[in-house]
Formats: structure tokens, sequence, C-alpha cells
């Protein structure tokens, strides 16, 4: 396993967000993880990737490199394109020569131009910005990767090409993903398994185990897989935007 | 190759900018020589000969021992200040202990009018270098240290958060994150502790009496020497000019060169 949640809970200031929490994930595994917005999807990325502590349980990490793409790209206003896809290569101590040209490699693999690595962040269009933040991710070899709804801010057509990025990567190099995600179809196109966070802190409330690999499920399966869940009782909450207001 | 063209691009444009600069400088010159006609030389000396009196005073090594102690001084305050404060400041940021403490014994420190601590410093170390020093020091201080806790305090916490994923230690997040955020609210610090740290020295000097470009002013008022006040107070502002166009804004302009490529063309510059 390269990742064990045992039974972890949080709490922000006294108000319980979710407890009891376990979860699993293998290696080359990419398990989303979905659930209604506000229910604490991003609190347990924020914990498995040891961003924060948990207030209770245990949290084992079987792996040496992980990266995060969050909801916004998050790159440096002052570092160019190159060297923003390059930082965590920095941190880790790579000599810049190598830090430049796998750099360049993930930006290709990306679909960013080379001629768009030398301008700053201000300079990119959101899209590109994104894919700068998943060559950043790519760049360090990870083992494991955590998405924190990543493609929500671009639009449909992208959407796609990124997700198909992040289905390839994922079958070439084998590193296990938790992808957070709110919108089930995108769950259903690019993961091996998905769980459902609860809206109402009662933890992961249901399972599925997805056929064939992600990739290989064409938009009518996807579409009658996400069809056939609205009706199932454990994704209620997804479909039930009134929950917030009650 | 193409890294020395694009500074030598950036060297002409820098260069090029002085031209307005320039012509600001001159409709003061300009508004000076329509008062000198006003008032006549008793009261305003012309621009003209304030600087054949500039001319003369530089070949005096009196004046340019004078003006070398000054500089000295107010150097030595600027560096002190700068990095005492700028380092505490940092410090600071990173506590919020330390800030709510700090933030009023900032606010005292600079309610205190740099003139009463001339006066304390008169008394405890007599008439001499070390006064200007430490009222410098002591005056513009609290600027960079506010400066650094203000900039480390509005830091891009979500950026923070991605360093720290990749595993970047303190040191390497200070660096690539804090600190290009932290420039933009070091500069405005520096450039006004740099302009009080150059008068505050040439006040002590004229109150305590201890030689300097204060020492020169003091002795010029006495004789009734207008036109040398005005020599002295120009040559004050051109190291004042140096020390902001020749020394800190090249530097902040190359450090803030990211903020030029947000803008649409036609507003670069």
């Amino acid at each position: 396993m390269r990742l064990t949640l045992d039974r972890i809970g949080h709490a922000f200031l006294g108000r319980a967000v979710f407890e009891d929490l376990s979860l699993c994930l293998a290696e080359g595994e990419v398990v989303a993880l979905v659930g209604p917005s506000g229910c604490g999807k991003t609190t347990v990325l924020q914990i498995a990737s040891g961003l924060i502590d948990p207030l209770r349980g245990r949290v084992q990490r079987h792996y040496r490199r992980q990266a995060i793409v969050f909801q916004e790209p998050r790159l440096l206003p002052w570092m160019t394109a190159r060297d923003n896809i390059a930082y965590g290569l920095a941190v880790a101590g790579v000599p810049l020569g190598r830090r430049r040209e796998s750099a360049e490699r993930r930006a290709a693999e990306v679909g960013l131009h080379r001629r768009d690595l030398d301008k700053y962040p201000a300079e990119l269009s959101g899209g590109m910005r994104q894919r700068a933040a998943v060559a950043r991710a790519l760049a360090i070899d990870p083992e494991m990767i955590y998405f924190d709804e990543p493609f929500t801010a671009v639009d449909v057509g992208l959407r796609r090409v990124l997700q198909d990025l992040v289905i390839g990567a994922s079958a070439r190099e084998k590193f296990s993903a938790l992808f957070v995600t709110h919108d089930l179809s995108e769950a259903v196109r690019l993961a091996h398994r998905i769980v459902v966070l609860s809206g109402r802190q009662e933890g992961l409330v249901a399972e599925r185990v997805l056929d064939g690999a992600p990739g290989s499920r064409d938009d009518g399966a996807v579409f009658e897989t996400v069809q056939d869940w609205a009706k199932d009782p454990a994704f209620a909450d997804l479909f039930d935007g009134g929950r917030e207001a009650a | 190759m193409s890294t020395v063209l694009a500074f030598a691009g950036w060297a002409g444009r820098y260069l090029w900018s002085g031209w307005a600069g320039a012509a600001g400088l001159f409709c003061l010159a300009a508004a000076w020589q329509a008062g000198h006609e006003l008032y006549g030389s008793f009261i305003l000396p012309s621009p003209l000969e304030t600087g054949r009196e500039v001319a003369h005073l530089v070949h005096n090594p009196a004046f340019r021992h004078a003006a070398a102690e000054t500089a000295l001084r107010a150097g030595l305050g600027f560096l002190l200040s700068v990095l005492i404060g700028t380092a505490a400041g940092i410090a600071a940021g990173y506590s919020f202990a330390a800030m709510r403490l700090m933030r009023p014994i900032v606010t005292v420190i600079l309610g205190v009018p740099p003139i009463a601590w001339i006066v304390l410093a008169l008394i405890w170390f007599g008439a001499n270098g070390g006064t200007a020093v430490l009222t410098v020091v002591v005056a513009s201080l609290p600027i960079s240290f506010a400066g650094g806790l203000e900039g480390v305090a509005t830091r891009d916490r979500t950026l923070d958060a991605m360093a720290r994923s990749f595993g970047a230690g303190s040191w390497m997040r200070l660096r690539t994150v804090t600190a290009p955020h932290l420039v933009s609210y070091l500069f405005p610090a520096w450039t006004t502790t740099a302009g009080s740290a150059w008068k505050v020295t040439v006040m002590a000097e004229l109150l305590s009496n201890a030689g300097g470009l204060g020492g020169d002013l003091a002795s010029a008022r006495a004789l009734f020497d207008i036109p040398r006040v005005t020599a002295i107070v120009l040559v004050v502002l051109g190291f004042a000019l140096f020390r902001e166009y020749a020394l800190l804004q090249p530097v902040r302009d190359r450090l803030e060169q990211w903020r030029h490529a947000g803008l649409p063309w036609g507003v670069k510059r």
C-alpha cells in the first residue's frame, strides 16, 4: 500500500468535519474522492499529503516523492514557466542543467510550447497555467500525486485534454493518485476506484470499483454509469443541491 | 549571449528613462531661477551661482573631507538600521505574539521626534559622529522593521503550502516564496530610510557641531554665506539622487521585472 489512512478524524474550531475515515491506495491506483462541496474532501487530501495533521487517527505514507496539483495553479508569479515547472526539482536539489532539461520535457508532454517557457505566469492563459502546474507535479517523477479539483476552472474542451493527460501519465508512470473532485463523470473517466465522502460528517459512505482501465471507457459508458448512480441512495448527497440550505 | 543582450536592453531603457527625470529636475531649477529673480541673490542665489559655488567647494579638501564624513555616517546609519530592522521585522512577521508585542513599540519609537534622539544621544555620547549614527539608526530602524513585518505577514500562504507540498524547508520557502514578495514592502521602507538617514545626519551634525556637512552648514549660517548654504543643500541633494537612482532603483527594477510582464502593451514603462 502506498498510502494508508487509518481511522482519521478532523475538526475545525470544534466542529467535526469527518470521523473514523479509513482509506488505502495501492501502487499505481487512481482513487477518486467525490462528495458535495464543503464535506471535507480537500481536508482529507491535505491530511493525506501531510499539509495538516489530523486530530485523530494515523497516516502511513510509503513513498518518497509526492506532488499536489491544486485547484488554482499556484505558480510563483516571479518565476518563469520553466523555473516554475522545475520548482520541485529545485527543492530536491537537482542541478540547474538537468532541472531545465526535465522541465522542458515535461512541458512538451503537457502541451506547453517551448517559447512559452520564458514567460511569467501573468503572461500565460488560465489553461496554460494549469498545464504548467500539472507539468510541475510530473517533473519530480512522483510516486504519489494528489489532485485537488484541479480542472474545475477550465473550459470543457481543455478539461478533457487535461484529464486525458493525467490518464496517460498515470498509465505510463504508474504513480498512485488521489483525485478529489465533485464531478462524478470526471471521477468515472479517470479512476480505478471511487469513494464517496458524506456531506453529513459520516465519513466514507460508498465505494465503487470501476471496470477496466481508466481511459478505456468511452463517453457512453461514462454517461450510463453516472446515470445509474444518480438513482443510488449512496450518491444522493452529490445530487441534492438543497442540502446546504437545509 | 541572449542574457547579456537582455541586460543591455534593460540598462539602455533605464538610462533612457533618465531624460524624463532630468526634465522634471530642470522644471524645478526654472522655478528656483524665478524665485531668485523675484527676491535677489541675498535671499535666494540663482542655480548658476550655486553651481559655481559647488564647483568651487569641491576643490576644497576640507569640504571634501566633511562631505565624506557625512556620507560615511549616513551610510553606516542606513546599513545598520536596514540590517537590524529588516531582520527583526522578518522574524517578527513569522510570530503573531512578537508582532503584537512589537507593533506598539514601533509606534512609540516612530512617535519620538528625531530631534529628541539627537539631544539624548548628545548627552550619552557627547558631540561626535556616534551621535549622528545612533540617531539615524533609532529614527529609521522602525520603518524597515515595519516593512519586513508587513511583508512576511501578508505573504501568500497558498504558495507557501505549495512549496511545503514539495518538501521545501523554511530557508527555501523564505528565499523563493516570501523574499520576492517582501521586496515590494522593503524597498519603499529602504528608500524612506535612506532619505531620512541623510536628513537626520546633517541635522545631528548641525546641532552637535560634530563636523561633516551639518557643521559646514552651521558655520555658513553664522557667516550669512547664503550661496554656500544653497551649495551644501545641492550637494546633499546630489547624494540623495545618486543613492536613489543609481543604487536603489536599478536593483528594485531588476528584482521586480516580473511585474512588468503582467502589464498590457503600451503601459509597460
